[in-house]
């Protein structure tokens, strides 16, 4: 079982490594379909227990915290090689589990903004809250059964986005179509290192 | 851990001493967790540390634990402070993004999306 000459833990740390992208956008808009389509496994879904006083509480002081809600967090897995894991983390949709993103974005290469054109509002608290924190992000239209094939240059001025900001028009449940919002994200992340 | 039924709940309340927070240093949802070698034979472990100790043999992410014992991620951050508490693995130490992701990991990750 054991392997003799590995020093406990820090050498396989030092090689591991684990990404995170988030998938943002309002309910309803494909989150999760989003990281089913790419992930190799199924999306795994747990719930996280919040308490009233689940945000920057004294961590050592054992107070037992009163546990008030759920907040169901979606995520997916794709292994690049050996020690090299992408997860996509789907966004909790509504707006009071903010403060959730401030730790699912800590670290995080970048988001994927996630429209609906019939509903563009929904997406803008995600677009303000990545642009204020520096957080590179891709706006992917979900192109619905049916649904027209929306001009990017419409949706562009509708978010006022930065010129620079990608947008693509995509279908979540078109493995391909993830792989190129992916794709298109990791590119203009880079550009930023 | 749905509906109205209190008994999952409670249930996590015994897994964790009611607590909400792990011990110590914080980690994030995806710091790599690994056993400490040597230390899986400890006999007084609750079933989920043993999962913990037999699923991180090999470097696994905190969110990939979470999903191996099917549990809240909050709830797996707990048992996980603990288990690194008593030494028996060891959690990654948060780093700054610039540390982690440089250019080759970016061009890994897009050769990696691609040939999917």
């Amino acid at each position: 079982m054991d392997y003799a000459a590995s020093e406990p833990g820090a050498t396989a740390v030092a090689s591991a490594l684990a990404i995170k992208i988030l998938i943002a956008g309002g309910f309803g808009v494909g989150k999760t379909t989003m990281v089913g389509t790419i992930s190799e496994i199924r999306p795994l879904h747990t719930e996280e227990l919040l308490s009233e006083r689940s945000v920057g509480v004294d961590d050592t002081s054992g107070v037992e915290s009163k546990i008030t809600t759920t907040v169901a967090l979606d995520f997916g897995r794709i292994t690049i090689r050996d020690g090299l894991w992408l997860y996509l983390f789907g966004t909790p949709g509504q707006d009071r589990f903010w403060f959730m993103w401030d730790e699912l974005a800590l670290g995080a290469l970048g988001a994927v903004v996630l429209a609906d054109t019939r509903r563009l509002d929904d997406c803008f608290p995600a677009v303000d809250y990545f642009e204020q924190r520096g957080v590179p992000f891709v706006v992917a239209v979900n192109c619905f059964d049916g649904a027209r094939r929306y001009d990017p240059a419409k949706v562009r001025r509708a978010l006022a986005l930065n010129e620079k900001i990608p947008i693509v028009l995509c279908d979540v449940r078109e493995r391909a179509s993830v792989k190129e919002v992916l794709t298109t994200l990791v590119t203009y992340a880079v550009k930023g290192v | 851990m749905t509906g109205e039924d209190p008994g999952p709940l409670l249930r996590l309340f015994g897994l964790t001493g009611g607590r909400a927070r792990p011990q110590g240093e914080s980690f994030d949802l995806v710091a790599i967790v690994t056993t400490v070698s040597g230390s899986f034979e400890t006999a007084e472990l609750i079933p989920e540390h043993r999962t913990v100790l037999s699923v991180c043999r090999t470097p696994t992410p905190v969110a990939d634990v979470a999903a191996h014992l099917e549990l809240p991620l909050n709830i797996t951050r707990v048992i996980l402070g603990d288990l690194r508490r008593e030494g028996l693995i060891s959690i990654e130490r948060p780093r700054p993004v610039a540390q982690t992701i440089d250019e080759r990991i970016y061009r890994e990750v897009l050769h990696g999306l691609r040939s999917l």
